[in-house]
């Protein structure tokens, strides 16, 4: 009651202001009055009366002063007054003020968009209820053997492990089971054309699990989970884009590899799965059917629902609150240990032990690990750019305060308190870094939008609340840091100096000009260590770049397909000697063939085969081999040399007898005389041996950065069973432009089939190296803001010191100093500078760039160019910077110089 | 020493001025008056921390002010103690006497 009092008193006196001062003047004269009554009624005329009322209680004013500053409002008051004053100051000098605000704005934007991008790969839980609960299954000893596995070994689980796991009610109050319907998208049809979409299969509790909530309509029960339901979960961000949020998407069908699916809800916005890295678009319950299986394997015994044979499902649980990750391990291991073993049969005493493990959900999975060392290496570049950033401003305050030492003089002459001048200085300063951060958070609003755009990653980087106190963080401890620096010098300045001396040669010690040496001199070294960590990665990239492929990769579509109505190798190979055939018809296809793994993708088949019967001898690394299915007119299509025999052809069907093609590499390690041409490679049995054809030039196969592996190309058809296959086209036109064309033909042999990632095959190749590409990228753009702070800095630095040694040159150009002289006094001070800020320089960059090792291509941290180049850099810049105020120097007028004085 | 006024006891302005009110409304000479008064010249109040001492009992519902004409036909801000302000002088005369005891026994122990 007393506390609302005083606000809402507090208050009236802040917005009555005038109300308020009125009667506080008509309580205090009248108490004024009265006191003077009472020393009239002694004998004092009036006047001598008020006089010693005065006397006595102190003034009128001085009395207001006191009782005004007893209430919270004053400070308020106060406060509001310094800010007005210091908007006022600021906007007295609206380029010092516009500088200002940008360069920090670039700093504390450009740290808080990194941050967002570790906020969300690293750091960050799900958005659901309590996430801190959740844990990923793992297996850090892989499947047991004799079973087969995917590609993610230590995280996939067999059927009968869930449905033990999931019984165990004292450690997980939810395990949920999901299962992707493909490795990457399903073709999925809702109304007329084809296309595809990233769908997961789960258990009955995925999202009660879970705790996601719905925007529209409902989630899953475990009914739907055992009688393996037609029905379908969209998440927000599909329901978007291919729904346009249209409330009737609930009840529509969708065909997920032709089988009919009903929409029966939308989860919450920002749902993106439990694997974020690449968003699920929708869920449907664990089906039993062969058209969908896990992983889109090929329908068989051992690959249907419920096989014990085939780890495929990933695990989250929802740990029951108070149970400790190593209690629940403990409790479950023997249940784990023996449903592992389900349908293997009796173990094998030797067998490695199998583990059951738990991981975090923080961050993102599967980019964690990968994303970590970038990006803690790119926030330590962006701080590197922020330090950079803020010892400029704060170099510019210093210049300014110093020609404002005459007002801090004169106001503390007239009896402000260094407490009261620190409050100014510190308010100014509070309000540049407000407008800083506030401009900063809008570049990295979109800032961060670029970056999402960039690497390729479906998910927004969020700016959450973690974000925003990072961001605060870094403003507050600026603007502290500006406050004080400059008034430090401000007010160590002897107030009778500053008021006697005149404006051009005020006040000037040795120390402070050194510490403006200093700061930029600091600020070129850690430029410098910027431009060698930029360079060394944009030689990394020009590396990637320039490598050569092995072929001719301009000119070359790729797209997949799945003809998943398909299933005999039979029909397969018909399948696609009927596409071939259409597309090789099709205008501007020049030629057509076919591979199973694609180019750059990163996918490859690697195993080890006989050579003439026999296995080769020695570590995998040496005799592992790659291998990939390939259509007719491979060679030619792609544009691989042939060095010996002949090209894939129509020929090579599944009943002629098989061939291979090996490439260089192959034919150097296990044919060093070379002959390999006769020679037969084979698996297995005897009748799966293949006689080599044709000798090729090496080519890349997984990504652009790999060394020449041996490798082997068999014609489809007759390595079996035919996988999928992805299609080359060669054209002369652009090859995007023939994307319409083979829709086209795809929809002509099956209305169901979507055309899968078309690209071309240069942009497939550019992926395997996009994480480079980007941390290139926004290393010169680091470089180049950096690059141009310094500069403005170091300009700024010398412009300020010309000036105020404008007398000292005019005497010394009357005394006879030539130009050539003057020049050099300028020109000096800033190459001693550089000097200093490459020798502090250059050991920080050298151990930065064993930092970087890992993230360079085909270059040591020790480059010589990249460290040429940053030092010439460097040198550049501070000879640019010191051009105009060296030439303004050389035309001083003695005459005018000497007048001003 | 005796001629000179003294300075309050820390945190004593509050009873004093209470008390003051609570024999009848008063405005803010009369209270540094009344208090000069009865303190026979000890205590002399000085404007600045009197009206600061009203403002702040003002703000937490001690008392209560009011603009009143005076005898002398001008007007002049009369403060009330008000229920609350009643209970707090009751509890802080107790306190105060008791640590006057208390100070008192210190020093007449020896």
């Amino acid at each position: 009651m007393s506390l609302l009092r005083n606000i809402t008193s507090g208050l009236r006196s802040l917005f009555r202001k005038e109300q308020v001062n009125r009667e506080l003047d008509e309580e205090l004269g009248e108490y004024l009055e009265m006191a003077a009554v009472e020393k009239m009624k002694q004998g004092m005329s009036r006047q001598d009366a008020l006089r010693a009322v005065r006397l006595e209680g102190g003034s009128l004013d001085g009395t207001k002063e006191i009782v005004r500053s007893g209430g919270w409002e004053s400070v308020v008051d106060t406060l509001w007054r310094d800010l007005l004053f210091a908007a006022r100051m600021l906007r007295k000098s609206p380029g010092f003020t516009l500088v200002a605000m940008l360069t920090l704005a670039l700093g504390i934007g450009g740290n808080t968009a990194v941050f967002s991008v570790m906020n969300t790969v690293l750091l960050r839980y799900l958005p659901l209820p309590n996430p801190q609960q959740l844990v990923f299954l793992r297996l850090p000893n892989a499947p047991p053997d004799g079973v087969s596995s995917t590609g993610d070994v230590d995280r996939s689980f067999s059927y009968p492990v869930f449905e033990a796991l999931r019984k165990e009610h004292a450690v997980f109050s939810d395990l949920m089971a999901y299962v992707p319907l493909a490795v990457d998208k399903v073709a999925v049809r809702i109304g007329g054309d084809p296309e595809e979409a990233e769908g997961d299969m789960v258990s009955g509790n995925f999202f009660s699990g879970l705790g996601v909530s719905f925007t529209r309509g409902r989630g899953f029960a475990l009914e739907d989970e055992t009688a393996h339901a037609s029905v379908v979960v969209l998440s927000y961000s599909y329901w978007t884009t291919r729904f346009g949020r249209s409330p009737s998407a609930i009840g529509q069908t969708i065909y997920v590899k032709g089988v009919p699916f009903t929409v029966i809800g939308v989860t919450a916005q920002g749902f993106y799965g439990v694997e974020p890295a690449s968003s699920t678009d929708f869920w449907i319950p664990l089906q039993n059917r062969p058209e969908l299986t896990a992983w889109d394997e090929e329908p068989s015994l051992d690959t249907l629902y419920g096989t014990p044979k085939w780890w495929c499902i990933q695990l989250i649980g929802r740990l029951v609150p108070g149970v400790t990750e190593s209690q629940a391990l403990a409790k479950l291991d023997p249940v784990f240990q023996s449903a592992a073993l389900i349908g293997l049969g009796t173990p094998d005493p030797k067998a490695k032990k199998n583990i059951l493990a738990f991981s975090s959900t923080q961050g993102i999975q599967g980019l964690r690990e990968y994303y970590q060392k970038p990006i803690q290496i790119l926030l330590a570049m962006v701080g590197l750019v922020l330090a950079i950033a803020c010892a400029n401003v704060s170099m510019l305050l210093v210049a300014r305060n110093s020609t404002r030492a005459r007002e801090f003089s004169v106001r503390m002459a007239l009896g402000a308190g260094r407490g009261r001048l620190l409050r100014q200085t510190l308010t100014e300063s509070f309000l540049l870094v407000a407008g800083g951060a506030a401009f900063g958070w809008m570049f990295a609003i979109s800032g961060s939008q670029a970056l999402a755009a960039w690497s390729g990653m479906e998910i927004p980087f969020v700016l959450d609340s973690r974000v925003l106190l990072f961001t605060l963080a870094i403003s507050i401890s600026c603007a502290i840091i500006f406050g004080l620096a400059p008034l430090r010098r401000a007010v160590s300045v002897p107030v009778g100096v500053t008021l006697k001396t005149s404006n051009a040669t005020a006040y000037r010690d040795q120390r402070s000009s050194w510490s403006g040496k200093v700061v930029v001199a600091s600020q070129m070294a850690l430029c410098l260590v910027l431009l060698v960590g930029s360079g060394l990665l944009v030689r990394s990239l020009r590396n990637y770049q320039t490598l050569p492929l092995g072929l001719r990769v301009d000119g070359l579509l790729v797209f997949g397909t799945d003809p998943f109505s398909v299933h005999s190798d039979e029909e397969k190979e018909h399948f696609y000697q009927d596409l071939l055939a259409r597309l090789r018809e099709a205008p501007d296809v020049e030629s057509a063939t076919l591979v199973s793994h694609r180019l750059g993708s990163g996918w490859g088949w690697n195993s080890v085969w006989t050579i003439d019967g026999v296995e080769p001898q020695g570590p995998f690394s040496e005799i592992g081999m790659s291998a990939n299915h390939v259509g007719p007119d491979f060679c030619h299509t792609l544009g691989i040399p042939i060095l010996r025999g002949r090209d894939v052809t129509d020929a090579d069907t599944r009943s002629a007898p098989k061939v291979v093609l090996v490439n260089e590499t192959f034919s150097n390690r296990f044919f060093p005389k070379g002959d390999a041409l006769g020679h037969s490679v084979g698996k297995n049995k005897p009748e799966n041996s293949f006689t080599v054809v044709g000798v090729i030039g090496d080519s890349k196969y997984k990504r652009v950065d790999e060394k020449s592996k041996p490798t082997l190309y068999f014609p489809f058809a007759q390595n079996t069973p035919i996988p999928n296959m992805q299609v080359e086209l060669r054209t002369h036109s652009n090859p995007e432009a023939l994307i319409p064309s083979v829709h086209a033909v795809l929809h002509g042999l099956d209305p169901n089939l979507p055309i899968q990632k078309p690209m071309t095959q240069r942009a497939q190749f550019d992926k395997s190296y996009s994480q480079a590409r980007l941390f290139a990228r926004l290393s010169i753009f680091f470089g180049v803001i950096a690059v141009l702070l310094v500069a403005t800095g170091l300009y700024g630095t010398l412009a300020y010191r010309v000036d105020r040694r404008t007398s000292e040159i005019g005497v010394r150009m009357a005394l006879g100093a030539q130009h050539g002289q003057v020049l050099w006094l300028i020109l000096r001070e800033s190459l001693l500078v550089s000097g200093a800020a490459i020798l502090a320089g250059v050991p920080v960059a050298i151990a930065g760039a064993r930092l970087m090792r890992s993230m360079l291509f085909g270059v040591q941290p020790g480059d010589m160019i990249s460290f040429l180049l940053a030092l010439f850099g460097v040198i550049l810049v501070a000879l640019a910077a010191s051009i105009i105020p060296a030439r303004r120097a050389m035309r001083v007028d003695p005459m005018v110089a000497l007048r001003y004085e | 020493m005796a001629d000179k006024p003294s300075d309050l006891v820390q945190g004593t302005l509050d009873m004093l001025i209470l008390k003051t009110l609570a024999l009848e409304p008063m405005h803010g000479y009369g209270i540094s008056v009344r208090i000069e008064q009865m303190s026979k010249g000890v205590f002399r109040l000085n404007a600045g921390s009197l009206f600061l001492a009203i403002q702040r009992l003002e703000r937490d519902r001690l008392i209560d002010g009011e603009w009143k004409p005076t005898e002398n036909n001008r007007r002049a801000r009369y403060y009330t103690l008000t229920a609350k302000g009643r209970k707090r002088l009751d509890s802080e005369t107790r306190e105060w006497s008791r640590q006057v005891t208390a100070i008192a026994r210190i020093l007449e122990a020896s």
